[in-house]
Formats: C-alpha cells, sequence, structure tokens
C-alpha cells in the first residue's frame, strides 16, 4: 500500500487479514475521534498536547540524537561505542519516563504519601551505576580489542 | 522502516550534515541499523503493550462508569489490582519500545512524496497521514498516563475522558498502520534479524555508516565497534524491563516495591496505606469531624439517619480487600465495618438493590458513586469503620467509607454522608 514499498506479493489470506484489520482500525479511530468531538475540550490545550509530542520527538529529540551521534558515539573508540550507546538508551529513556517524578510537579503539600522517594538521589545513583558498567564494559573491550586477531571478536 | 530506497545506500553522504540544513533525506540515514528487521521485531512488542495496555483501559473506564449492558464483577477481589497493574506496567515498558520504534523508522519523515499516478500519491499521503495520528496518539498516551501516575495536570482538558478518547485513536490508527505494513511485518519476523536481509543485498552497500568503516554493510561497522541489531534489541529489551522495574511494577507487586525507585509512591500511609486524595484536598476535613454527623439512608419515602455509634453497634464485619488505584498503586488492607447489605436493611432495601453513594467531598470528582445491586449485595462490601483494627484516619475515610471487592479505588467512596436505594 506504501506507494515506494516493496513488498512481496502477498496471498489472499494475508489480504482478507489486511482488509479486516484496516476496516476495524479504522472504526476503532473513527469512534476515538468522536468521542473527542463530542467532549467539547480546550481545542487549545488538546491539539497542543497532541501536536507537541511529534513536534518535540521529531523536530527536537531526534536532531539531538543524531547530533550526539555525530558528536560523540562516532568519534569514540571503537571498544567503547557499544556500552557507551547501551548506557544511553538505556538510562536515556529510564530518565524520560522518570521526568515526572524527578521534578515532582504533581506533589501535594497536604499528601506526603504521594511522590515520596528520593527520586533526584535515586536517578543520580543509578547513572553512576550505569556509567560504572559503561567504563567496565568499555576496559574488558579494550582490552580484547588489543589482543591481535580479535577485531572480529567484538560485536555485542 | 527500509523499503526500495533502502536498496540504494550508494547516496549516503555520511552523518555529518544532518543536523544542519537542507533537511536530510531518507537516503541520507544509514539503514544498518534502522532496518525493517529491527522495527518489525520492537513494533512487535510495542503492539503487544498498546494492546494490553488500551484493553485493561477500556476495563478500568467501564470499572469507573460502568455501563448499562454490563454487570462488573466482584471477584477475584484483587482483579482490578491485576488489570490496572498491567496497564502502568505495559505502559512504562512502552516508553523505550516506542522511542526505538521511531529512531528506527525516522528517516521515513524525509522520505520523498511520489508525484504520480494521483492514487499513488493519495495512498502515500493517506498513509502518512495515519502514521501522524499513530504516532501522536501513542506519544499523548504514554505521556499524560506517566503524568496522571504523578497528579500532574498541566493542561485544560479533562484527563479520563481524553485519554480514553484518545486510546480508541491510538489502537485503530495502530490496527490500520499493522493492516498496511503486515507483509513487510511478515517478511521482516520471518526473516534473518542478523545480515543483510531482503531489502539490504550485501553486493548494494557502498555508504558510509555509524561505525565509519570504508565499507558501510554489517560485519565492518560490528568491527569497527559499532552495535549489532541483535545487540540494539537486547538493549531495548533491557531498558523496557528496568522502566517497569523502577517505575511501574512495584506500586502493584509488593515485593518489588524496594526496586521501584521511580514509583509514584513509596507505599507508607498512615495505618499503612497511602491516600490519593486527603480529606483537605476533597474538602470534607470540617464535615468529617462534625459529631453531628449522621449517615443518611433513602429508600423512597423511607428516611433513616445512623450516628457512627449506631454503625459500631451493628454487627462488624471483617474483610482483606486491596484499594487499587486508576494510577496503579495498590495496597493490601484489612477493613472491618459493616456490611452494606445490613445498612440497607435499616430502611428496608431488599438485596440485590442499586444503591447511589453521597460523599461529604465538595472538590474534584468521583465525590459520588453507584453501587450496582451485585456489589451491594456482596458479603465483602463493608461500609468500612475502621483500617487495620483502628478507626480509619481521616484520610482515608472517616467517619466511614465504601469498601468492596475488585473496585476502582476512586469508587470506594470516603467520607460517606448518604446512601440511597435506586429503585
Amino acid at each position: 500500500m506504501s506507494s515506494n514499498a516493496r513488498v512481496p506479493s502477498a496471498d489472499g489470506g494475508v489480504q482478507a487479514t489486511r482488509l479486516v484489520v484496516g476496516a476495524i482500525g479504522l472504526a476503532a479511530a473513527t469512534y476515538g475521534g468522536w468521542l473527542l468531538w463530542e467532549q467539547r475540550a480546550d481545542w487549545v490545550s488538546l491539539v497542543l498536547w497532541l501536536g507537541g509530542g511529534v513536534v518535540l520527538h521529531d523536530f527536537v529529540l531526534s536532531p539531538l540524537l543524531l547530533l550526539g551521534g555525530v558528536l560523540v558515539a562516532n568519534r569514540l573508540p571503537p571498544a567503547w561505542r557499544v556500552p557507551v550507546i547501551v548506557g544511553a538508551v538505556v538510562w536515556g529513556s529510564i530518565t524520560l519516563l522518570a521526568v515526572p517524578v524527578l521534578g515532582e510537579f504533581g506533589a501535594l503539600a497536604d499528601n506526603p504519601t504521594l511522590l515520596d522517594r528520593p527520586y533526584v538521589t535515586s536517578w543520580v545513583v543509578g547513572a553512576l551505576l550505569v556509567i560504572a558498567a559503561v567504563v567496565t564494559g568499555g576496559l574488558l573491550r579494550q582490552r580484547s580489542h588489543s589482543r591481535p586477531g580479535a577485531a572480529r571478536r567484538v560485536a555485542g | 522502516m527500509v523499503t526500495s530506497t533502502g536498496k540504494t545506500t550508494a547516496a549516503n553522504t555520511g552523518r555529518g550534515r544532518l543536523a544542519l540544513p537542507p533537511p536530510p533525506r531518507q537516503s541520507d540515514f544509514s539503514d544498518r541499523l534502522r532496518n525493517e528487521a529491527v522495527t518489525a521485531r520492537v513494533g512487535v512488542w510495542l503492539g503487544v503493550c498498546f494492546t494490553i495496555c488500551f484493553l485493561t483501559g477500556v476495563w478500568s473506564h467501564y470499572g469507573q462508569e460502568i455501563p448499562g449492558w454490563l454487570t462488573w464483577p466482584t471477584s477475584p477481589s484483587w482483579g482490578y489490582r491485576v488489570t490496572q497493574g498491567l496497564h502502568v506496567t505495559t505502559g512504562a515498558a512502552a516508553v523505550p519500545l516506542l522511542l526505538v520504534k521511531l529512531w528506527s523508522v525516522y528517516p521515513r519523515l524525509f522520505q520523498d512524496v511520489p508525484r504520480r499516478p494521483p492514487r499513488t500519491v493519495l495512498l502515500h499521503l493517506l498513509e502518512r497521514g495515519s502514521v501522524g495520528v499513530l504516532v501522536a496518539a501513542a506519544v499523548f498516551q504514554l505521556a499524560t498516563g506517566l503524568m496522571n501516575s504523578s497528579q500532574w495536570y498541566p493542561w485544560e482538558f479533562s484527563f479520563r475522558s481524553t485519554h480514553y478518547a484518545i486510546a480508541w485513536l491510538a489502537i485503530g490508527s495502530l490496527a490500520v498502520h499493522i493492516a498496511v505494513k503486515l507483509p513487510v511485518i511478515k517478511r521482516a519476523i520471518t526473516g534473518p534479524l542478523d545480515g543483510p536481509g531482503p531489502p539490504d543485498p550485501p553486493a548494494s552497500g557502498a555508504g558510509r555508516d555509524a561505525g565509519g568503516g570504508e565499507d558501510a554493510r554489517h560485519q565492518p561497522a560490528l568491527a569497527a565497534g559499532g552495535i549489532s541489531r541483535r545487540g540494539l534489541l537486547r538493549t531495548t529489551w533491557a531498558a523496557a524491563g528496568l522502566a517497569v522495574v523502577t517505575s511501574a511494577a512495584a506500586g502493584t507487586v509488593p515485593w518489588l516495591r524496594e526496586l521501584s525507585v521511580f514509583g509514584v509512591r513509596s507505599g507508607e500511609g498512615p495505618q499503612g496505606v497511602p491516600i490519593n486524595r486527603t480529606a483537605e484536598t476533597a474538602g470534607a476535613q470540617t464535615a468529617a469531624q462534625d459529631p453531628a454527623w449522621r449517615l443518611t439512608l433513602v429508600n423512597g419515602d423511607d428516611t433513616v439517619e445512623l450516628s457512627r455509634d449506631d454503625l459500631v453497634a451493628m454487627p462488624q464485619h471483617t474483610a482483606s480487600l486491596p484499594i487499587s488505584c486508576v494510577e496503579g498503586w495498590s495496597a493490601s488492607a484489612v477493613w472491618t465495618g459493616v456490611r452494606v447489605a445490613d445498612v440497607l436493611a435499616e430502611v428496608g432495601a431488599p438485596a440485590g438493590s442499586d444503591v447511589f453513594v453521597t460523599s461529604l467531598q465538595t472538590v474534584g470528582s468521583f465525590a459520588t458513586s453507584e453501587l450496582p445491586a451485585n456489589v451491594a449485595a456482596h458479603p465483602d462490601t463493608l461500609l468500612a469503620l475502621q483500617l487495620h483494627g483502628e478507626d480509619l484516619h481521616i484520610d482515608h475515610g472517616y467517619p466511614c467509607r465504601i469498601i468492596a471487592p475488585n473496585r476502582p479505588g476512586v469508587r470506594q467512596t470516603k467520607w460517606v454522608s448518604r446512601m440511597e436505594v435506586l429503585a
């Protein structure tokens, strides 16, 4: 269906599945759109939040990742690339996930049972553990790299 | 996902210019990792997470606003705890999965729009439009869901109804996306993960990639220290697992609580149970402590008023029931109080009546709730007076609260002032 996708010729069963799944999907999405329309929400806020995620991802986060790849990952010594990439993917996504608790934006003065953990401390400790793991991995791989004839054994 | 354009990566000019205008083209990106073999494998798990998240979310929505055709089950008593735990768990796991998935297809944002024939142009635009809706809805759901867990609402719309409406939009556009991509998914999943694969024949590679080697194909890039496709997938699974352990699962699984360093609650609270909304926030502080408080029971023209002492003098029952919040945390608790069925008998209500419960709460939503007949008649459905053997803490609903098996926390109405039998 995609204009430039060269897909293998699908058999009848696959085509039937596509039609059924596609029709159900269209119906569900239409229902969602109708629910949204019916509740007559604050449209400005809604559009801002719906579009904001896409804009932030496509035009802020992704270019930053590309920049990170160019400026950091590609300049690292070979032995260090995999550990750094693994550490960055894991801790980067965990950090994004933890933004609401790290900022404690929802904290309420009269409810000490909400957001009651030492989030920033935990984040710092976690980051240090990840850094330690990355350094350990890098050093180990550097040793195996420096061994003669071991260049092809680095696949992570 | 790499398609026919992926066959001709010879135009790859390296990454040095990507961050600067003019905008990159799809062919500027290396397809070694941004490959359909990776995308489809992450996508399958993302689809599983979204589907579980959607189903448990719809279930939770029904639990908060039971539709007429549904008899909400009262057993197992921990059912809502499990479904809502799954909801937040799959939501948390979806964050790293979605990030990697979007990363792997990012070059497609820059693919050329075909100029003709019109049918091709239309299909192309429709597909990109549907993907746009999917990405917007998916990011929105994960972001607002996470923020709701921490009670952070920096927007002007209602969280619950909007999260519900966009859930349908997300799952619908996901199904459309799967329908569009099914042949590619099938090919990618059944094909080998490593190695060039169908869209990536070894002979065609001539560009440079992240590995910076002279030959951009797979093995040289690995030799130069690049991460393998398998490595990227394992990293993604690890990130998803860590997301679950550090933020979500622990709210539901008590023995994981110590690891839940980013969980919204430690599980501590007055009488050993966390609080979603305090009496002060709910505007119930004064009325709940008023010695003149009476529980008003209404059945048609019959009205009975009971003091707390009257309730204490009635037969007491104890039930171990979890309090399970829509935000994913839950806590086991032992409640003591009067059976709702016994309370209703005071106004001569037959067993099997629907009951409308009103709280002293003056601020915020969920100040009232309905007890369907099957819930009201359940022997473990209590008008609780005590928690863990002590009089209810005011933030747990003193002078009395509803507690029923398998019921969303927001409907376990606190500071009850009135119970009316519905005809």
